[in-house]
């Protein structure tokens, strides 16, 4: 009898925990700019100096505050144990496109006071940033790094094959399949040169792009994933994997690759042509500075240049116990002067190891105005040169999905679809169709 | 206390002894004093299935009954997510593989445990070392586990089929391939059966030697002491291994999750039917998509499907397990 | 005494058989870690180049020293209270005869059966409310109450001591907890060990629980540790894998050298309980 009464009481308890942690309100700002007492963040790292850097400048600024950087990358269900529990951390960084999720479900804070207070003038964020961190024309987020996609070309495997660079056109599909043939290479059997890799799954939204759609419509809510052009888009990648011996053979050899090497698939003559994002330049730089790298913005079936473009934000969730120095982090933290810092502390640490300074690509435009006209030098080797002014000139010409309320079903949705292509079972059309379905019916329930 | 001396040749080689007679929980007051002493052992674990189990067990059937993000207050939808269940292919997709996987897992780890254990009981003074060797990698931590494995079944250059290579067979994709992604996972899962070797042979540690005495005798071969000797004497680790092992591979998920949903881009890149198992489905659906009234409903179905399978293995397994101590 | 030896001679070869192949995975992998970057991902056995400087940087990265003591302190905790929380009522299960014992024993199983996502967060509020997040104590008290799985396996353990040892140590005077500690508790030595081992190990090895109840860094467990190295230097960074996989071994080898130590007492306790004829 007793234990059932014990039961039915604990549960009661439970329940109103529950209840009495679901609805949290926000801190209140109490009007100070740099903040004081301990602010605890989420998701972040120190891993290199332009982290450090900009932290120390934060410290210097605000030294009453008390900073406990949790190192680790963002983790959901410590983020949501955390919310549940009415105990959120001050600050969270995580991925721009996570922020229309939870921003719908009211777990993060509106940053308007916060950029009003703190003076930030939100047009210095490059607007396919600001539409990320923006849901229904209010702020969540603050950029931080701004990543685009470009591609790459090996100059030795084309010469190889007789080619040159204004060889290789992206804008017209219907010649990918000879060009890629000409650049594949199978010995014995073995798959040992990619030709072109479309790079699908990920970046099928930047094919779709180009063939005039997106898989999702600007305010987050309406899918057009089984557009034909998409279906189109999808077909055609999976053309110049069939190309090179189907997913499977592609795959496991691409598996191989250690882009972070020296002994890259650059350098080794292992890939030809292939879109990839604006950090590959750096790496390549430090450690392959012979190779013969070509660096062409990825196009339109116009030929006009496009790119997508993702990267990270700060967050201050609702219940958040110290908005103030939050808010005071995440504007020092991405203003023009620290990234100055940063940047010049990773210039002199480059220059110091006798390597190339290939820049850094932030949310904040005039950061990298002022990163690229005080800090950047020509290395002396063209290539590099000419690659860096390549990505800075596309940065412009940057889509990105948009907030979505539903953000990671629709990622699962046409992941799981282009997947499916690529395995064989089934038709790009039929897994676009049911990739539609189930992401309509996520978005619905979500808008509800 | 003491060392306990058995009379030998007191159990009868083989053959299950007659039943004690059962006693009564009467209502005579020694009885009663031993059902309070039986609670007073029960004790701590009634505290903790109360405050640990049971409440959080409660809870989430609440929650399967409500709409929950987990950051907004629950809404009750009555049995919304239960119609929902029934609806969702993915549910069903899911399900089918983890029963496959467990149809494949469960079986494969027992036989090759018993096999590894019987080998090892024989060894002699080498088998600390060789019961280290096999119990080696389930202390591997998960992530490497996963990491490891991804890069041991590539198609191209993995361990796996460069050794099928050497005996002339042309490997599968394993990590691609839809239809070998699942015998990827199992044979995954194969290189941890460590613990099961462990508990055989302690079981079999536990056998007496003077039934085997006893059973030669009678002039019983090899095959015959072990059928009548071995199996019968070890046949509540086997049935205990097949239990637990039955309720952890429907729970399945460390493994895949961290080899192909690990973070973001291995999640999408390896996005796929195949490997999607219930409870990664389930996790999914509670933490990525926020949906843990139906993530709660999902964990009651599995719980339901769990408790079945083990009430049949149980009413199958008093058929055929002999405890020494029987007394009911 | 050679006589013997070569009687066991076919078994040795077939246990080496499947104890390589079951070693290869782990000297691929201590050999990867060995190696510098680039030449991780390849596929030879031996660490050529030799790259020991792995370890240094992992090391030198992280307070690898705290998450080891946290971790054997965790794990000791965890493991010691499971064990003998478990032992103790698995003794309540096998030894009495009272009214609802088969009812209360499929609710023990029960428990093994509910999916962790869900009672997760449920859990997790629990704590919170006793103020116990960020602390270690989440990570090891659960397990005072016992652990269906142990009890379990405890039990069946209990199930095949022979109920007349019990009997005569009634007669004799002793009393339950008696019979409990001084007579079930030795003869159930080698499941105690395994018990023992299993929940060091599982504790060793737990991400989640570290990840979610702890923010300061100075109490994270090696896992959760491992985690750090991992977004720092593996997908979050430049993908330095051969400092992952030297964190990694980093990881696991004080494991081995604690089951290496306890594989005598796991040699003793079988050797006193198992000859029993």
């Amino acid at each position: 009898m007793s234990r059932l009464r014990c039961a039915t009481a604990f549960v009661g308890v439970l329940t109103l925990a529950l209840a009495g942690c679901g609805g949290v309100g926000g801190g209140t700002g109490s009007g100070g700019t740099g903040g004081t007492g301990a602010l605890t963040t989420m998701g972040f790292g120190l891993p290199d100096e332009i982290a450090t850097t900009r932290v120390d400048t934060f410290r210097r600024a605000s030294p009453d505050v008390e900073l406990k950087i949790t190192e680790g990358a963002f983790d959901e269900q410590q983020f949501l144990s955390a919310v549940a529990a009415g105990n959120p951390p001050d600050l969270v960084y995580l991925d721009r496109k996570l922020i229309g999720t939870y921003a719908r479900r009211g777990s993060l804070q509106p940053l308007t006071d916060c950029v009003q207070r703190r003076k930030v003038d939100l047009d210095q964020y490059r607007p396919a940033a600001r539409q990320q961190v923006t849901l229904d024309g209010t702020v969540y987020g603050i950029p931080e790094f701004y990543s685009v996609r470009v591609v790459y070309l090996n100059e030795a495997v084309l010469r190889e094959s007789g080619l040159t660079a204004a060889d290789v056109n992206l804008a017209d599909w219907a010649a990918l399949p000879a060009l890629n043939a000409k650049l594949t290479r199978v010995t014995g059997g073995k798959l040992t040169r990619i030709g072109v890799d479309p790079k699908i799954p990920e970046f099928l939204p930047m094919w779709a792009k180009a063939n005039g759609v997106e898989l999702l419509s600007v305010d987050g809510r309406t899918p057009h994933l089984d557009d034909p052009k998409v279906v189109e888009a999808l077909t055609t990648g999976l053309g110049l994997i069939r190309g090179q011996g189907g997913w499977g053979r592609f795959s496991a050899f691409r598996d191989t690759f250690d882009f972070f090497g020296a002994a890259s698939p650059l350098a080794r003559n292992q890939i030809a042509v292939w879109p990839m994002e604006d950090w590959f330049l750096n790496v390549a730089a430090k450690n392959t500075p012979k190779a013969e790298l070509v660096v062409k913005p990825f196009v339109d079936r116009q030929g006009q240049p496009l790119t997508m473009a993702s990267g990270s934000a700060w967050v201050i969730p609702k219940g958040a116990r110290n908005p103030d120095a939050a808010c005071a982090f995440a504007t020092t933290m991405t203003a023009v002067d620290t990234w100055v810092a940063a940047a010049r502390a990773r210039a002199e640490a480059r220059r110091a190891a006798g390597l190339p300074f290939t820049g850094v690509y932030t949310g904040n435009v005039r950061a990298d105005e002022r990163i690229f006209a005080e800090l950047w030098r020509p290395t002396g080797n063209p290539r590099f040169d000419e690659a860096v002014q390549t990505i800075r000139s596309v940065q412009a010409a940057a889509f990105s999905m948009p907030a979505s309320p539903a953000g990671a079903e629709f990622d699962k949705a046409w992941y799981g679809a282009a997947n499916r292509v690529l395995a064989g079972q089934s038709q790009p059309a039929e897994a676009l169709a049911r990739a539609q379905q189930e992401a309509t019916a996520a978005l619905d329930r979500a808008s509800r | 206390m003491g060392t306990a001396t058995v009379p030998a040749g007191r159990r009868p080689a083989g053959v299950v002894p007659a039943r004690r007679r059962p006693v009564r929980p009467g209502r005579s007051p020694s009885a009663r004093r031993e059902a309070r002493w039986a609670y007073l052992f029960l004790a701590p674990w009634l505290v903790g299935f109360l405050a640990f189990q049971a409440g959080p067990m409660i809870a989430s059937a609440w929650l399967s009954l409500t709409e929950y993000d987990v950051i907004n207050e629950p809404r009750f939808t009555g049995l919304d997510n239960y119609r929902q269940l029934t609806s969702d292919p993915q549910v069903a997709r899911s399900l089918g593989n983890t029963v496959l996987y467990t149809l494949l897992h469960v079986p494969l780890v027992m036989v090759l445990s018993l096999g590894l254990a019987l080998l090892l009981h024989r060894v002699g003074r080498f088998q600390g070392f060789f019961r280290t060797v096999f119990y080696l990698p389930v202390m591997t931590p998960a992530v490497a586990v996963g990491i490891l494995f991804l890069l041991l079944l590539n198609t191209q250059d993995g361990l796996v089929n460069r050794g099928l290579a050497l005996v002339g067979v042309d490997g599968p994709s394993w990590t691609t391939d839809p239809d070998w992604i699942l015998p990827g996972i199992v044979l995954m899962s194969l290189w941890s059966l460590g613990s099961t070797v462990i508990i055989y042979l302690a079981a079999l540690q536990n056998v007496p030697r003077d039934l085997y005495e006893a059973a030669s005798i009678d002039g019983a071969g090899r095959w015959a002491r072990f059928r009548t000797v071995t199996l019968p004497m070890i046949s509540g680790a086997l049935f205990f291994t097949l239990v637990v092992n039955t309720i952890a591979s429907l729970q399945m998920f460390t493994e895949v999750y961290t080899m192909y949903f690990g973070n973001r881009e291995t999640q999408n890149r390896f996005n796929s039917d195949a490997a999607t198992f219930y409870v990664i489905h389930l996790f999914q659906e509670a933490f990525q998509f926020l949906h843990m009234g139906f993530a709660s409903a999902m964990a009651w179905l599995l719980f339901v499907i769990i408790l079945l399978i083990t009430l049949v293995q149980m009413k199958l397994g008093n058929r055929f397990v002999y405890y020494e101590g029987d007394d009911r | 005494m050679s006589g013997t030896l070569l009687r066991r001679l076919p078994y040795l070869a077939a246990s080496t058989g499947a104890a390589v192949l079951f070693t290869l995975p782990f000297v691929w992998l201590i050999s990867a870690s060995l190696r510098p970057r680039e030449y991780v991902f390849g596929t030879g056995f031996l660490p050529l180049p030799f790259a020991p400087a792995n370890y240094a940087e992992a090391w030198s990265a992280v307070p690898l020293p705290t998450w080891l003591f946290n971790s054997v302190l965790v794990g000791v905790a965890a493991a010691a209270a499971v064990t003998i929380s478990s032992a103790w009522v698995a003794f309540g299960f096998a030894y009495f005869r009272f009214p609802g014992r088969d009812l209360l024993f499929g609710l023990v199983l029960a428990t093994m059966m509910l999916p962790f996502a869900v009672t997760m967060i449920p859990t997790y509020l629990i704590w919170s409310e006793l103020r116990l997040t960020d602390t270690q104590v989440p990570l090891w008290a659960g397990n005072l109450f016992g652990s269906a799985f142990y009890i379990f396996l405890l039990r069946q353990f209990l199930l095949s001591l022979p109920r007349e040892y019990f009997e005569a140590a009634r007669v004799d005077g002793a009393s339950y907890p008696q019979l409990f500690w001084k007579l079930a508790f030795p003869l159930i030595r080698p499941a105690l060990l395994v018990a023992f081992v299993f929940e060091f190990k599982a504790s060793w090895t737990d991400l989640l629980k570290p990840l979610i109840y702890l923010r300061n860094e100075e109490l994270f467990t090696l896992p959760r540790g491992l985690k750090v190295v991992l977004d720092r230097f593996g997908y979050g960074g430049e993908q330095q894998w051969e400092v992952v996989l030297a964190g990694s071994v980093i990881a696991t080898v004080p494991m081995l050298v604690l089951f290496f130590l306890a594989q005598r007492h796991f040699v003793e306790g079988i050797a006193t309980s198992g000859r029993k004829g």
